[in-house]
């Protein structure tokens, strides 16, 4: 198992109550698998990726990078050099061209990183669907489908095992979506990533490997 | 892409927000240069000025506080004198390069004549007794005038200490009075010591008793007072009269002028019984010390005042060049209490503006700061990035400012001290402590004030314009340490 939560919990005080957002809620993933966590709108999906991806720290239990828990690798450390978060809304760097958006991680990360970063940085780009001529665009001047490839080139670009993407389909149209449902086919496939979406799309579920269901702060398997 | 380099490209991708930043350090900027132009340049006046002005002491009696004193007070207070021992218990302050104490006394004589400037070639007929010739006594064998350059031996030698001590017969004169009088080292001449009695029923004075004064010329000395450097404003008569009575000074041992004083005294004494009672009953003092005190550099004379103070009798106090020097500079130094002010306010502000204008490109920008957050960037890096952003444009409008600043500086303090300088001491040598001289005026002050731009002042202002943005950028740091990236981003 690469990545593992353990007995999960998290709430908000709402007065005198706790409201539970995620209750004793454990998960494995293994890496080359493609992982869909299907859920309606406000069931905690968001909040169990940020806690999957040290975004945020749960109120009880534990996440395992490796066996190992991520509060000793430490958060920064472990985004650093273990994972790659991919955005409902991109969260590129607007005055940046998309070449230099992914520059941005490989600068950030500790991992072995190729002497001509740019050459793997233009090739990782083109291998996902934006050719030189977009690269050199600033980011702004992207579709939003172009600007979702660009992140998740910037979630590869550390040579991390673990993709992890929140709804990373909610604002592109289905043709886009399918396209991006291929690339994270092939990255767990071709490339034995691990890669972890939640979503509320059962198009994504239905194609995942794995699949699981968020409700009242439970998961179940999917149907 | 590290953070260094995502810093340079936040300045250029972001050219109005950075034209913006630069604009309002430069404007804030000016405001401090400025300042420190005029600190810089009041505090050189104030160096150079004191260095003119020496650094002398005397101790005197504090009229002014005598004054505040209530009549009963003053009726009542009783004057004490300075005496030797006070003096050397002063002199020995360990800020005193070296002292003298002097007394005086003006005689005339029948044999040699005064030196009465150059090209008056006519006899001076007076009326009634001459006093032409200030007999001016020394206990510093090596004579205190000469070592501070107010005039410098010519010929012949200075005292010994064993002539000082005895009291011995033994005088430097002047240059010119020697050239005039036909006299050489080795020479001697008479003064004439007369005591004159007023007759109450004729009101004329007539002689009583005289005495000749034999000395025997050791030393002759030229005046340098002519010779300083006098600056564009002084008064030439003034100096010339300085100077004539100046040739007419003799140098003697102490002793010498205090056995004259007390033959006068014996003669008083001797035809007055009243008075002889008072002095015995009083044991007045006739020894009239004026002490004088050269200190070691300008910058002790805080500190020896401040030592010698307590030492003195009520109501004395050390008066010095330092005092003169607060009286001539009265314009330059309400400027530099402007500026200081200036100065103060002008760095408050920059911390307040400059914090603000980059809290609110920093609100604009917290996007960027979450993404970087997010990929696992250590917040130290992020504030790194913010600060050379910052740092890069502050030092751009810095360096404008600092000329600019420095010119509009000069322009300014130009108007401000015409506009402050006002009639005072202005075209008139001064006299204090009865025996420390200065032809130093305002007027001098401000011929010397100069704004420049000198290495000095350049790594203050750089030192000061970094340090208030630094300070400024806390603020937003603080910001950046607070930022949530999933609040952000999610
Ligand atoms: N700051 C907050 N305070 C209280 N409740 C919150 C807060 N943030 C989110 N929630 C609630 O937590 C629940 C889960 O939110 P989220 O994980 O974002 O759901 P999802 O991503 O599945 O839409 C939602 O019902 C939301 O209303
Ligand atoms: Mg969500």
């Amino acid at each position: 198992m690469i990545l593992e939560a353990k007995d999960l919990n998290y709430y908000y005080q709402d007065g005198e109550q706790r409201r539970y957002i995620l209750k004793d809620t454990s998960i494995s993933f293994e890496k080359g698998k493609f992982y869909a966590i299907l859920g309606q709108s406000g069931s905690g999906k968001t909040t169990l990726l940020s806690l999957l991806s040290a975004l945020d720290s749960p109120k009880s239990g534990t996440v395992l990078f490796n066996d190992k828990d991520i509060k000793k690798i430490g958060y920064e450390n472990y985004r650093r050099n273990n994972i790659g978060i991919i955005f409902q809304s991109y969260n590129l760097i607007p005055t940046f061209t998309a070449v230099e958006n992914v520059l941005v991680s490989m600068s950030i990360t500790e991992n072995e990183i190729p002497e001509d970063a740019k050459t793997v940085a233009y090739n990782l780009l083109d291998y996902i669907g934006i050719v030189k001529s977009k690269a050199d665009r600033h980011v702004n001047k992207l579709s939003g489908g172009e600007q979702q490839r660009v992140a998740i080139a910037r979630a590869l670009a550390t040579n991390v095992d673990v993709i992890l993407a929140d709804e990373p389909t909610g604002n592109l149209d289905e043709e886009i979506e399918q396209e991006i449902i291929d690339i994270f086919k092939k990255l767990a496939h071709e490339h034995g990533k691990c890669v972890v979406v939640v979503t509320h799309s059962n198009e994504i579920a239905e194609q995942s490997d794995q699949a699981f269901h968020l409700k009242k702060g439970v998961l179940t398997p999917y149907e | 892409m590290n953070f260094i380099k995502r810093g340079f490209l936040g300045i250029t991708r972001k050219k109005g927000k950075s034209l913006i930043l630069l604009a309002v350090i430069f404007i804030l900027g000016n405001l401090i240069s400025g300042a420190i132009s005029i600190q810089q340049a009041t505090s050189n006046v104030e160096n150079n000025i004191k260095e003119k002005l020496g650094a002398t002491a005397t101790l005197e009696m504090d009229w002014l506080e005598y004054e505040k004193l209530s009549m009963e007070e003053q009726e009542n207070f009783i004057f004490e004198e300075i005496g030797v021992d006070l003096i050397e218990e002063v002199g020995g302050i360990s800020y005193v390069k070296y002292y003298d104490y002097n007394m005086s006394t003006w005689l005339g004589s029948e044999s040699i004549q005064s030196y009465q400037g150059e090209g008056v070639d006519e006899e001076i007929i007076h009326y009634g007794p001459s006093m032409d010739f200030q007999l001016k006594g020394i206990n510093y064998a090596p004579v205190l005038d000469f070592e501070e350059g107010k005039g410098s031996l010519a010929d012949g030698r200075v005292f010994t200490q064993d002539e000082v001590n005895n009291g011995s017969s033994v005088a430097i004169i002047s240059k010119k009075l020697a050239e005039r009088n036909n006299l050489h080292v080795g020479d001697t001449f008479t003064l004439d010591n007369v005591v004159y009695d007023y007759d109450y029923e004729t009101g004329e004075e007539e002689i009583a008793d005289s005495r000749d004064v034999v000395l025997e010329i050791i030393g002759v000395f030229e005046s340098l007072l002519l010779n300083e450097d006098l600056g564009e404003n002084n008064d030439q008569g003034m100096m010339d009269w300085l100077d004539i009575d100046y040739q007419n000074t003799i140098y003697v041992p102490n002793k010498v002028v205090s056995a004259e004083n007390f033959f006068q005294i014996e003669y008083y004494m001797k035809d007055d019984p009243e008075y002889a009672e008072m002095v015995e009953e009083e044991g007045t003092n006739f020894d009239y010390y004026e002490p004088i005190f050269v200190l070691n550099s300008h910058e002790d004379i805080e500190a020896f005042e401040q030592e010698a103070n307590p030492l003195l009798p009520q109501l004395y106090h050390v008066v010095s060049t330092g005092d003169h020097y607060d009286n001539i500079a009265g314009p330059v130094e309400s400027m530099s209490t402007l500026s200081r002010y200036v100065l103060f306010a002008a760095i408050f502000a920059t911390v307040l503006i400059t914090g603000l204008v980059v809290l609110l490109f920093l609100r604009d920008r917290k996007h960027e700061l979450g993404i970087y957050l997010s990929l696992g960037e250590q917040r130290g890096k992020v504030i790194g990035q913010i600060l050379i952003e910052v740092i890069v444009v502050a030092f751009v409008g810095i360096t404008l400012s600092l000329f600019s600043g420095n010119f509009l500086a000069s322009q300014v303090s130009d108007t401000l001290i015409e506009a402050d300088s006002q009639p005072g001491y202005d075209d008139m040598g001064y006299y204090y402590g009865g025996s420390i001289y200065s032809d130093l005026t305002t007027d001098d002050v401000i011929a010397s004030y100069e704004v420049t731009l000198d290495a000095n002042y350049v790594l203050i202002f750089y030192g000061v314009g970094l340090a208030t943005i630094l300070i400024s950028t806390l603020i937003p740091l603080v910001y950046i340490v607070r930022l949530n990236p999933k609040k952000i981003l999610m």
